[in-house]
């Protein structure tokens, strides 16, 4: 046997040989997601298994996320005749509770589970907070449609500005699946850098009078109307708007699990196991739709810079109606808590805390910011909602 | 209304086409989070109401509970009066996080809310 023979062999089936520059650039990518997650700790949680994913997939050679069946993914490149379910890529099939959104719903679960509507039930004038912060979504959506995009992909790329990682994997998957992974980068990349993104806007928008408003404590909410508001808030809005059922019925199950009182266990389980499983499972896999062939495109650069317009307008829309409510309630609102209706739970609602006492040493405006927070939450679920049931059957 | 759409349209054509989308997903969401909104406020009427007729009916036996006693005495789900919503606390000699320190350890220990509490000064003691 010739030994150059079967060194030949080796390296002709080796991954260096088929390597791409494409996936090469792809795999110096994940290795700059990883170093930001573990070294500079931006959003390590999501981060660490998206960068791995995206590491996963670009491996030359290994097919992590093939689908030689074309089951999954109909524009698979590599479809075989004869092959079977169980010869699709490990992480293609893992992909399929993205696709069929089990995914975000379960971490809306979770969410759900997580969240403490208290403050926006003691002032739920947040809730009209949390609406003026989706205003991001549908400014980029105007300009994503003047950019040449379709209709469901500006919408997909529109979802950015709600600042939620579910809701937009679970409208993109279900209306522009192709964009799922530079949407979903975006996304989670533009909530890690939400405390570099919003203060300038934030003092660029407001004074320093309006920043060191003092808010009035908020009232003790009873534990009975903690319990009917997941309820209420599911029946009005799945009855409204019924393609937001998925999302917001399985956050307000999640936080009728907490609130409730009697499923401890069931509550724990959501927080904990089953947020940390889906995760790692909804990280890895979208993650691992970042492929070096669609991923590094001119699109995708578009939707980076969509994306942090989106989040940008969100963050002025939340504001400026703060300052409007400031005006009207004769400076009883400090405006920066509007900032904090892009969702983006606590983040957004820390970073107005933050500016808060950057005015004002004695100001705590933190439970106050919670109450736009939480509601940033229903606000970009109703968008997506309203977007699905526009453009998801075309 | 929204289903005729052409890639290849004009700016203007296109423009046409996003801004009613856009113009009516605005309002959508903001009435349905006005319309969560107003109910919140009527359910909290309705509970914290019932929860005062409750509170005045079981005023006549003693209560088991064990809260502080300005818990005890303001009813449940009310505001805060203005008196305790404002004022200013004074730090000597502590920082900022150890006061809140300070002031979370003695919520806990008491078993009254922080926002019942109402701190005028922390001073250090050597």
């Amino acid at each position: 046997m010739d030994i150059l023979e079967i060194l030949k062999g080796f390296w002709e089936s080796s991954g260096l040989a088929i390597l791409t520059w494409r996936e090469g650039l792809m795999i110096l990518v994940s290795f700059v997601l990883l170093y930001l997650a573990i070294a500079k700790k931006f959003e390590p949680l999501l981060l660490v298994p998206i960068a791995f994913g995206i590491l996963l997939a670009n491996l030359p050679g290994a097919g992590l996320m093939d689908d030689p069946t074309g089951i999954i993914d109909p524009l698979s490149t590599t479809i075989k005749e004869g092959s079977h379910w169980y010869d699709i890529g490990f992480l293609r099939l893992i992909y399929i509770g993205v696709k069929s959104s089990i995914f975000p719903c379960l971490i809306f679960l979770g969410v759900g589970a997580m969240t403490d509507f208290g403050p926006l039930l003691a002032n739920p004038m947040s809730l009209i907070l949390g609406a003026a912060a989706q205003l991001g979504i549908y400014v980029a959506f105007v300009i994503a449609i003047l950019l040449g995009f379709t209709p469901q992909e500006a919408a997909a790329i529109g979802i950015i500005g709600g600042a939620d990682g579910p809701t937009a994997i679970f409208l993109a998957s279900k209306i522009a699946a192709h964009l799922l992974a530079p949407i979903a980068v975006a996304a989670y990349s533009y909530m890690a850098l939400i405390p570099i993104i919003q203060p300038p806007i934030m003092r660029l928008l407001t004074t320093k009078k309006e920043r060191s408003v003092e808010m009035k404590q908020l009232r003790k909410v009873s534990k009975t109307e903690k319990i009917i508001f997941p309820v209420v808030v599911l029946v009005i809005c799945a009855f409204m708007l019924p393609s937001v059922a998925p999302l917001l019925g399985m956050l307000m199950l999640g936080n009728l699990f907490r609130e409730c009182g009697v499923v401890e266990r069931l509550s724990d389980t959501a927080q904990n196991a089953l947020t940390n499983i889906v995760t790692i499972l909804l990280g890895i896999t979208v993650g691992a739709t970042a492929n070096g062939q669609t991923f590094l495109s001119g699109q995708t650069l578009k939707i980076i810079i969509l994306g942090l317009t989106a989040f940008m307008f969100s963050t002025a829309g939340g504001i400026l109606l703060g300052k409007l409510m400031y005006v009207l309630t004769k400076g009883k609102i400090n405006p920066l808590i509007g900032s904090a209706g892009v969702s983006a739970v606590p983040m957004a609602a820390r970073v107005a805390q933050a500016e808060g006492r950057k005015a004002n040493p004695t100001n705590f405006l933190l439970m106050h910011a919670m109450g736009p927070n939480v509601a940033g939450v229903i606000g970009s679920a109703v968008a997506a909602g309203f977007l699905l049931l526009i453009f998801g059957n075309s | 209304m929204f289903e005729n759409f052409d890639i290849n349209a004009s700016l203007g054509e296109k423009l046409a086409f996003a801004l009613p989308v856009a113009f009516f997903g605005i309002l959508m969401v903001f009435l349905l989070l006005i319309l969560l909104a107003v109910c919140i406020m009527i359910i909290s009427r309705v509970v914290r109401a019932g929860e005062s007729i409750s509170a005045k009916k079981s005023k006549k036996g003693p209560d088991t509970e064990m809260t502080a006693p300005a818990a005890a005495t303001a009813p449940s789900g009310s505001p805060l009066p203005a008196t305790q919503s404002e004022g200013s606390l004074d730090l000597v000699d502590v920082d900022e996080p150890t006061a809140a320190v300070i002031m979370a350890i003695v919520s806990n220990q008491s078993g009254i809310p922080l926002n019942r509490l109402l701190f005028k000064s922390i001073k250090k003691v050597d």
